[in-house]
């Protein structure tokens, strides 16, 4: 078996084998190669630091090193079926770290699907630790709830890109890697890169942030951020200033959704915390989780 | 006759459906991935959709969703076909809009007749 940079490969044959490698897994999420373009996009993964396992003609597994100033993300780890236990996962996991020690990266995370027990024990056995749970949920378009928040606003301001990403800035939470300011920033940078690429995006898939900043009458404040297509909001987040985080939570989305009642919903990675007890309030419900983890000071 | 289409990007799992409706005289009609379940669901209207919940190029949720603001193909059912926990699975399902769930890998012995309860309803 030999370890090949990602970057050697076309789009077409990593899509292939990532999707292979997530054939019998409990949620595969199977990818084309437009989505693993806006992915890699997105998280800023660099496929000449990602690694592909290849035995002669083979590809048996691949794994992809996301960089941001001085952290590394591992994503997108796999071995295909009939190369899985003979130590391919370890080879690709190694060589991974290897380039984020060469990139002087001292801190590597990742997250792995909650109840993949092969891959968490793999993680720990190379040093990452458990930091928290990270929750994926839905909420489907036209779920009734209750508005009666609405009569509580005090003041309500609708923002665009650039003025959410000055909020984004100022985020007091931890983000995880999938919600953390360079991804929004990476929006409008997916945005420009495939209106260049041209032809087959779909044109409504490609909008910038917007925002809806909010004061409620009992003082309690907050911000909303989120990526409207016209079928689903995206990368939605929410900043909870001031008031309880569950019903202030509540009432943001409550807002948003009126404002966007005919589109789904989709997040990812949203603490398991008191704002969480607010998704649910609004009508989100949980699909997975995954587990975020740390492997601190790669650089000696 | 009635006409089934499946949307499976998997050819295992396609394949494994056509083996076991076989014997029940449908006419199944393919689709890997969903924009072409649109397409297809569009010339066809079929009388019953097959559809995996995780996809290429869009999820599940997303197809229903749009499946369902299609006049010509709101009221066909459609039952989510996925390898989630079924807990999980079945409240998704309902909630998007799906007219039920049947759990991967499929029971061989009664998926006919779960198919034949749904086409019959």
């Amino acid at each position: 078996m030999i370890l090949l940079p990602a970057s050697d490969f076309t789009i077409e044959e990593l899509t292939q084998a990532y999707n292979q490698t997530r054939t019998d897994y409990l949620i595969p999420m199977p990818m084309n190669p437009a989505r693993l373009q806006e992915y890699m996009l997105l998280y800023d993964v660099e496929l000449n630091k990602s690694r592909v396992a290849r035995d002669g003609d083979n590809i048996v597994g691949l794994g992809m090193l996301g960089k941001r100033k001085s952290t590394g993300w591992i994503t997108r780890l796999g071995v295909l079926p009939n190369g899985r236990r003979k130590g391919v996962g370890g080879a690709i996991l190694d060589a991974l770290l290897a380039e984020a020690q060469r990139c002087n990266l001292p801190d590597v995370w990742l997250e792995v699907i909650h109840g993949n027990q092969p891959a968490h024990e793999l993680f720990q056995k190379y040093q990452f630790r458990q930091t928290r749970e990270l929750i994926v949920a839905r909420r489907p378009p036209r779920t009734a709830r209750n508005m009666s928040i609405i009569k509580d606003v005090r003041k309500i301001q609708y923002l665009q890109h650039d003025e959410m990403l000055e909020l984004h800035c100022r985020r007091r939470e931890r983000t995880n890697w999938l919600n953390g300011i360079e991804t929004m920033r990476n929006v409008r940078r997916l945005t420009n890169v495939l209106l260049d690429d041209g032809d087959d995006y779909s044109r409504h898939e490609l909008t910038h942030l917007s925002g809806i900043v909010v004061e409620f009458s009992d003082g309690a404040q907050g911000w909303v951020s989120y990526q409207a297509t016209t079928l689903q909001l995206k990368r939605i987040c929410v900043e909870v200033l001031c008031g309880d985080p569950a019903r202030t939570t509540a009432g943001l989305l409550e807002l948003l959704h009126r404002l966007h009642s005919s589109q789904d919903a989709a997040v990812e990675n949203i603490p398991d915390d008191e704002a969480w007890l607010g998704f649910k309030q609004a009508g989100y419900f949980e699909v997975f989780r995954r587990i975020e983890m740390v492997r601190e000071s790669v650089v000696e | 006759m009635k006409t089934i289409l499946q949307i499976e990007d998997n050819f295992a799992n396609r394949r494994l459906v056509e083996r076991v409706l076989e014997p029940f005289s449908y006419r199944l009609l393919n689709a890997c991935d969903g924009q072409s379940g649109i397409d297809t669901a569009l010339q066809e209207t079929p009388d019953l959709i097959l559809l995996d919940m995780g996809l290429p190029d869009m999820d599940g949720q997303t197809l229903v969703s749009m499946l369902r603001e299609m006049p010509a193909l709101a009221n066909i059912p459609i039952i989510a076909l996925t390898a989630w926990p079924e807990s999980i699975a079945g409240e998704m399902a309902i909630r998007y809009g799906c007219d039920g769930c049947i759990t991967k890998p499929i029971n061989v012995a009664e998926f006919g007749k779960q198919i034949a309860v749904y086409l019959n309803h």
